[in-house]
């Protein structure tokens, strides 16, 4: 812990030696008896990017895309074009772009209403737009991911869960595929290992596996079982802890053509 | 020195009111009930409490909204999957109604192994901390368990925030 967060963790409380009592130095993963809570929380852009930005400067401002949006009557699509818009909003964040969140806060309340959630998010879409026009990024930050959680709690609620994947689904692949995007233009060994994602796109293609065919209409979702099994075989480390260039530009192609084939209708 | 917040002690000892013990079983984010829901609602925000001092100066973690929860018995330990980022920092809250309650937070690799972190208590045993700064990219196992200082079963919440 640096020098800060030791200060601050004093503040709070008590720093303990590493390893707490009664803890297992070692655990078999593969123990019938281990209990896992069913319940996952992927990552959002911004973890990501915080990673990335430790190398140094990058160029988010080119990965801001200012695309027109059609919907239909698919609500399916439209949950993952929700989740890609939130992540476009994350990226525009990063960016420190303020006509770009606006325009983004705007087509979240846009979406939220197709989805029947308005109402849930209406304050944090506002909240976002004003922030923006402040230049206030923490608090769009936080309200980006308020929204976001905001819109899985209500589709749970509403017994929507199938939506709930797919929202969760397209946040995930707006954040690859930027960070792709960034790493093929300034490719690192370092860097690379960011994508070191096998657990998740597996966690991610079950969870889309079991969506009933009705939450699937339409070729588009053919598009992103492909690609799913796809970015399984891609996104992992070789044996010197990096993820080749040659791999980060079929990442970075995969994901963005899975990305306009959303788009388009 | 420890922290003691005002409005920490209160949702906690209302958390603990409501008889949580008492709720449903079983480890799932999306709750049957209302009344399940409140009663959720409020562990989840005394652990936000706790966490407020390292959300602000020049370095401040950024809190996720995103959690987990579950029901936990007394000697008994459920496993969290969590992907993590090499170079950030992470800062998990882990925490129950019960004062009484005692609590262990640790963080496994994909082996299984024991990952060094930095464990941080506070005034009251039923709120614990962890901080880990991942060696690697990947996928990581968070143990949480409750120690059997208490016989009851615990609601408990899990945030997290990184930097």
């Amino acid at each position: 812990m640096n020098r800060n967060g030791l200060a601050v963790a004093m503040f709070a409380g008590m720093i303990l030696p590493a390893v707490a009592q009664d803890a297992p130095g070692k655990i078999n993963l593969q123990d019938p008896d281990l209990v896992m809570v069913d319940s996952s929380v992927i990552p959002i852009p911004l973890e990501i990017f915080s990673s990335l930005d430790k190398l140094g400067m990058q160029d988010w401002a080119k990965q801001v895309e200012n695309r027109t949006i059609l919907l239909d009557t698919n609500r399916s699509r439209t949950a993952m074009l929700f989740g890609l818009v939130v992540s476009d909003g994350f990226i525009a964040v990063q960016a420190q772009d303020k006509e770009a969140v606006k325009r983004i806060g705007r087509e979240v309340l846009r979406l939220a209403s197709s989805l029947g959630v308005a109402a849930s998010v209406e304050e944090h879409a506002n909240s976002i737009v004003n922030s923006a026009g402040t230049g206030d990024w923490a608090v769009v930050r936080v309200e980006l991911d308020k929204t976001r959680q905001t819109v899985l709690k209500k589709m749970a609620e509403l017994r929507d869960d199938e939506l709930v994947d797919l929202v969760t689904l397209g946040g995930w692949l707006g954040g690859t595929q930027a960070l792709a995007s960034v790493l093929q233009g300034n490719y690192s060994i370092e860097g690379s290992d960011l994508l070191n994602q096998p657990d998740l796109v597996k966690q991610l293609k079950e969870d889309f596996n079991k969506l009933p065919a009705r939450s699937k209409r339409g070729k588009v979702f053919a598009h992103v079982a492909k690609t799913l099994d796809q970015l399984e075989l891609l996104m992992k480390t070789d044996d010197s802890g990096a993820i080749s260039e040659g791999k980060v530009v079929e990442i970075s192609l995969s994901t963005n053509n899975l990305v306009e084939a959303i788009y388009d209708i | 020195m420890t922290y003691k917040p005002a409005a920490l002690s209160i949702l906690i000892g209302v958390a603990g009111l409501c008889g949580a013990p008492a709720m449903g079983q079983g480890d799932t984010d999306q709750l049957g009930n209302k009344v399940d829901e409140v009663i959720l609602d409020d562990i989840k925000l005394a652990a936000q409490q706790t966490a407020l001092p390292f959300l602000k100066g020049e370095n401040p973690f950024i809190l996720r909204e995103s959690s987990w929860s579950g029901t936990l018995e007394p000697g008994k330990a459920r496993l969290i999957q969590v992907q993590l980022f090499r170079r950030n920092e992470y800062h998990f809250w882990f925490n129950v109604p019960d004062r009484r309650a005692g609590l262990n937070l640790n963080i496994y690799d994909a082996n299984g192994e024991i990952v060094d972190a930095e464990n941080v208590k506070y005034e009251s045993s039923n709120i614990v901390s962890l901080v880990v700064r991942p060696g690697v990219t990947g996928i990581y196992y968070l143990r949480v368990s409750l120690q059997t200082t208490i016989e009851t079963p615990q609601r408990w919440s899990v945030i997290y925030a990184y930097r």
